[in-house]
């Protein structure tokens, strides 16, 4: 399993146990532990702010615009992190199009164990302004979530700046409408949603990739690094060379009735002979 | 909700633009995204939009744009959330605060806009959707320029 390319689920039909069990134990270590939920989230926003939104100017002076292929390396690295922790472990999309508001899963205070679900929200440290805590939510009502007509709009524009653009807005929009802790980048991150958010978004490039070509994006943007991560632009076009694929459905038989129990073995009773007989032939 | 902060409608001159076109976008250029996130409703020829304004054809709604904002500066040391100009073959990425563009798809409402006449009012009516200790609602939206790009 360790090896293999990994499919990532919607998260209805997604091992939210394995999920949650690693994101529990990424979440209890401490801070400066390189593995842990702060460290990795710390990233993105506060404090190390290294995400890419919004087209920015690079150092030839154009201004590329690397929100897509800086997360999905992002999401890359933190899934091997959580795999660290439970090798069942896969980021898992969070289907807003369907207008129902914040999974079940990650809503939930409490996971089946009874503990706290490390789903429903995840450590913060401390900040200027505030002490440490666990993030929050606000959202708003599931209707205001972008809707299918919105994403078919935007997975027909077939120019990668023109898609990336448009893309990064509904993205925008899934953050202010979780709102609190998700509504913001310093903070964003450390909210589990977060990830099932982004895996949604990197999914969405996926699916235009498919339609408008796997390469599909200006010359110029192949050889841009994605720091702090050391992959460029070029490295992470194609996700089966990174080691994943988007399920488009899942559909399962029930799991097969167990089979009876073989009766204790004993010796198996001799086999009956018939005696011979003599038989006489007449010459 | 928090209170909201409303920029003044601009009024753009749209006399160069095709009459025939397949496209229309509104683009705004130097916006801010350091402060509070918000959702932009982008009226044409009504200065008078508010938060309540119904987003429909007949009021001048053209579309929104939504502002993922840094949610103000968590930083001690002064000028950490300053923007300074870019050197010449600095390798490094850009800083994080360099105001964004946001381009907003708006045929048909360019189009019925333009039937009224050659001069256009942009009004944006922020809408905020996450504050911080650090950002609240005030004065979430401020831009260098707004631009109406038509395709053929």
């Amino acid at each position: 399993m360790a090896n293999q390319l990994v499919v990532r689920k919607n998260v209805d039909a997604a091992d939210v146990a394995s999920l949650r069990d690693a994101y529990a134990k990424m979440q209890a270590l401490s801070a400066n532990d390189n593995r842990s939920w702060i460290f990795w989230a710390g990233y993105h926003g506060f404090p190390q702010y290294r995400c890419w939104h919004h087209g920015r100017v690079g150092s030839d002076g154009f201004p590329y615009d690397l929100f897509l292929p800086w997360h999905r390396a992002y999401l890359q690295y933190f899934e091997h992190t959580a795999r660290d922790q439970n090798d069942g472990a896969r980021l898992a999309w969070w289907d807003w199009t369907r207008q129902t508001g914040i999974p079940a899963s990650y809503s939930a205070p409490r996971g089946p164990d009874g503990k706290p679900n490390p789903l429903a929200s995840g450590p913060m440290p401390a900040m200027p302004g505030s002490r440490a805590r666990r993030t929050r939510r606000s959202p708003d009502v599931p209707a205001n979530l972008p809707s299918p007509a919105d994403v078919t709009r935007v997975l027909g524009l077939s120019q990668f700046v023109d898609f990336s653009n448009q893309l990064q807005d509904l993205h925008d929009q899934v953050h202010g409408w979780v709102s609190g802790d998700m509504g913001v980048i310093a903070t964003s991150a450390f909210d589990p949603i977060f990830w099932a958010h982004h895996c949604m978004i990197d999914r969405l490039w996926y699916l235009w990739q498919l339609r408008w070509g796997v390469t599909n994006i200006p010359p110029n943007y192949l050889r841009q690094t994605l720091a702090p991560w050391a992959l460029t632009v070029q490295d992470v076009l194609d996700i089966n060379r990174l080691g994943y694929e988007y399920a488009g459905a899942v559909a399962s038989s029930p799991p097969p009735a167990p089979r009876p129990k073989a009766s204790p073995k004993s010796s198996p009773a001799p086999a009956a002979t018939t005696p011979k007989r003599r038989v006489k032939v007449k010459a | 909700m928090a209170n909201n902060r409303y920029e003044a409608p601009v009024t753009i001159a749209a006399d160069q633009l095709d009459t025939e076109f397949s496209r229309a976008d509104i683009e705004f250029e130097g916006v801010d995204h350091s402060g509070a996130s918000y959702e932009g409703r982008v009226f044409l020829n009504n200065p008078r939009a508010d938060a309540t304004t119904p987003l429909t054809p007949e009021n001048g709604y053209a579309g929104t744009f939504h502002i993922f904002g840094h949610g103000g500066c968590f930083a001690d040391d002064e000028e950490h959330c300053t923007v300074r100009p870019r050197r010449r073959y600095d390798p490094r990425p850009a800083h994080q605060l360099t105001p964004a563009r946001k381009v907003v798809i708006a045929t048909e409402a360019v189009r019925q806009a333009l039937e009224t006449g050659p001069a256009v009012t942009v009004k944006v009516v922020p809408v905020v959707r996450a504050t911080t200790p650090k950002a609240g609602p005030e004065d979430v939206f401020s831009y260098e320029r707004v631009s109406i790009v038509t395709y053929r």
